[in-house]
């Protein structure tokens, strides 16, 4: 097991990958901070969510947690980069015909895949870092300049953005593990990532709109929940199972045809 | 000792389409194997199965005595390049097989000393992306040779090389052989197989056709002798003398005769031409290449079966072990 997560350790440190997650979550890191203390004003109405965002109240930006709100707020960009970082590096080994080579060599299936997967959650653990130092050395700039005194924010900060932490790489463990069923499902990144982000985008809304008791339960509204810690309308705890269940099953899923499926690649 | 390969009643089916059938044959160990036969002969799917890459649908199969049901027992003395080098091509050759050398828990020492046998020392820092397909395919070649495996499985090795390439490889393969190693080579090549092979399998539409060394096919090959009269006009009366000397002559091409015989009777040949006041202006002893033996063999046969023609017309399969049919 351990010589498989080596292994594909080395084939995610090319510079495609480095540099376009790297560069990816710095973006949305900056843009989410600088757009959040923009658009919320400070005892004004709730800022109006766009798809894959969701604004913090004026109160939770000033609250101690306030420094790490950025993260939650950008949460599905995070997870959408994760996915499609995931679903690259699985479908990739099938686009190039390196999965022969790799069963070839290594013919357990499932160590193979459990081995990619646990490369992959070491590789969200550095994306994971790199968000949240982006965002707590980004946001206080971010809310001079939009105007914000959040005199609480020195408060618990380290608990506060470790916490943050764990919610959002906890949520991008359930976005890239989905990414990689599909992928592997699929054998195609681009169809993988045309699903995943078709169905956050798009599918969940329409299906959470169409059938208001399945809202809470659905993958992205999971997610979204678990990276900002809880909502009202789903318990963190709530989300946490939901969002384990969608990972046993999407594990499940992908393992099972892997290890089923003729390599034809 | 076991054999490298042993097959017994191996069948798979994809569909319609039977890309393997009922194959039982074993290849013994050492030496450098060719695997032939046309396009869609199931070449492919065997090495898929042996590899552990795709399931029989039927039969069984050992590779270095163990059963390709447990392909993990035998996966760390085979080697394999599979229907073209397979890398990542932003990470450099250096990187592939290093990552490669981790996945089967070699130490990065033996990175060195497989890009030293193909050639590639110096080049390794390269992203895999700039290399050209000899390049890719050394690399390749490179990576099969990483386990140090006593079998190694190689399709279409010398496909984009150089002809100083094509050269070195081939010398490398023999050695290989020569050392004990098992290797197989699939090819459409059949000159490449003639010159580095000792051994052959033929299949076609996933029908064994031949096992046996190369020598002992080439043996069985047929040989004539060509002759050409000086003037073109005597042709016909050089095919009259010779056939009233009891050989079989026919006409090749206009101006050329052949005679159905061994290389040994060339001299009687002209000895019967000079008897008749024609003079030769050559004189050729022939021996069958290979490439006419399996074109022979396989009905001159180069295209992929369809989907139905591979089930309905398929031959039907004769005791190919040891000889040709």
């Amino acid at each position: 097991m351990t010589a498989v997560v080596r292994s594909e350790l080395v084939r995610l440190r090319r510079r495609g990958v480095v540099l376009g997650w790297s560069g990816l979550t710095v973006l949305f890191a900056v843009l989410v901070n600088v757009v959040v203390f923009q658009v919320v004003e400070p005892g004004g109405a709730p800022a109006e969510n766009g798809p894959g965002v969701s604004f913090p109240s004026a109160a939770e930006l000033l609250g101690r947690e306030g420094i790490v709100s950025g993260l939650g707020a950008a949460a599905s960009f995070f997870g959408v980069t994760a996915l499609a970082f995931w679903a690259l590096a699985a479908a990739s080994d099938h686009s190039s015909g390196l999965v022969r080579v790799l069963v070839a060599a290594e013919p357990r299936r499932w160590r193979l895949l459990l081995g990619k997967w646990t490369a992959l959650a070491l590789a969200t653990a550095g994306a994971t870092l790199l968000a949240v130092v982006v965002n707590v050395l980004v946001a206080p700039g971010a809310a001079a300049a939009g105007g914000w005194e959040p005199t609480a924010w020195g408060q618990d900060v380290v608990p506060v953005v470790l916490g943050a932490a764990v919610d959002l790489y906890l949520s991008l463990l359930v976005w890239g593990t989905l990414g990689l069923a599909l992928a592997t499902l699929t054998r195609s990144a681009g169809i993988a990532i045309g699903i995943g982000v078709g169905w956050v985008l798009l599918l969940e809304a329409v299906l959470g709109a169409a059938v208001s008791a399945l809202r809470d339960w659905l993958p992205g509204t999971t997610i979204s929940t678990l990276a900002a810690g809880g909502t009202a309308d789903l318990s963190y705890s709530g989300a946490l199972v939901l969002g384990l269940a969608y990972v046993a099953v999407a594990a499940l899923v992908s393992g099972v045809v892997f290890s089923r499926r003729d390599i034809t690649d | 000792m076991t054999a490298a390969v042993a097959t017994a009643s191996l069948r798979r089916t994809f569909g319609s389409v039977v890309a393997v059938d009922d194959l039982t044959t074993s290849l013994p160990r050492g030496g450098v194997i060719g695997l032939v036969g046309p396009n869609g002969s199931g070449k492919s799917t065997l090495i898929r199965m042996l590899l552990g890459l795709v399931r029989p649908s039927a039969g069984t199969a050992e590779v270095l005595g163990e059963p390709i049901t447990d392909p993990r027992a035998y996966a760390g003395q085979v080697g394999a390049l599979v229907e073209g080098p397979a890398f990542v091509p932003g990470l450099s050759a250096r990187a592939n097989l290093v990552s490669l050398a981790r996945l089967r828990r070699l130490p990065v020492s033996r990175v060195d000393e497989v890009l030293g046998a193909v050639g590639l020392t110096g080049r390794d820092r390269e992203p895999v992306r700039r290399f050209s397909l000899g390049m890719k395919q050394r690399l390749g070649i490179a990576a099969a040779l990483l386990p140090d495996p006593a079998l190694l499985v190689l399709d279409e090795p010398t496909n984009g090389l150089d002809p100083a390439g094509i050269v070195e490889i081939r010398a490398l393969l023999q050695d290989l052989g020569r050392s004990g190693r098992t290797v197989v080579v699939s090819s459409h090549l059949l000159s490449e197989i003639e010159s580095i092979c000792t051994h052959l399998v033929v299949v076609r539409f996933g029908v064994l056709l031949y096992n046996g060394t190369v020598a002992d096919l080439l043996a069985r090959a047929g040989t004539h002798v060509d002759v050409a009269p000086e003037h073109a006009a005597d042709t016909e009366r050089l095919g009259r003398v010779l056939a009233d000397a009891g050989w079989h002559v026919t006409t090749p091409a206009p101006g050329r005769l052949r005679v159905a015989a061994d290389g040994d009777a060339a001299a009687a040949v002209n000895r019967a031409a000079a008897g008749a006041g024609i003079t030769l202006r050559a004189l050729t002893a022939t021996r069958d290449t290979l490439e006419s033996v399996f074109l022979q063999m396989t009905g001159g046969d180069g295209g992929e079966p369809a989907a139905g023609r591979a089930a309905a017309a398929r031959p039907v399969p004769a005791a190919a072990e040891g000889g040709a049919r």
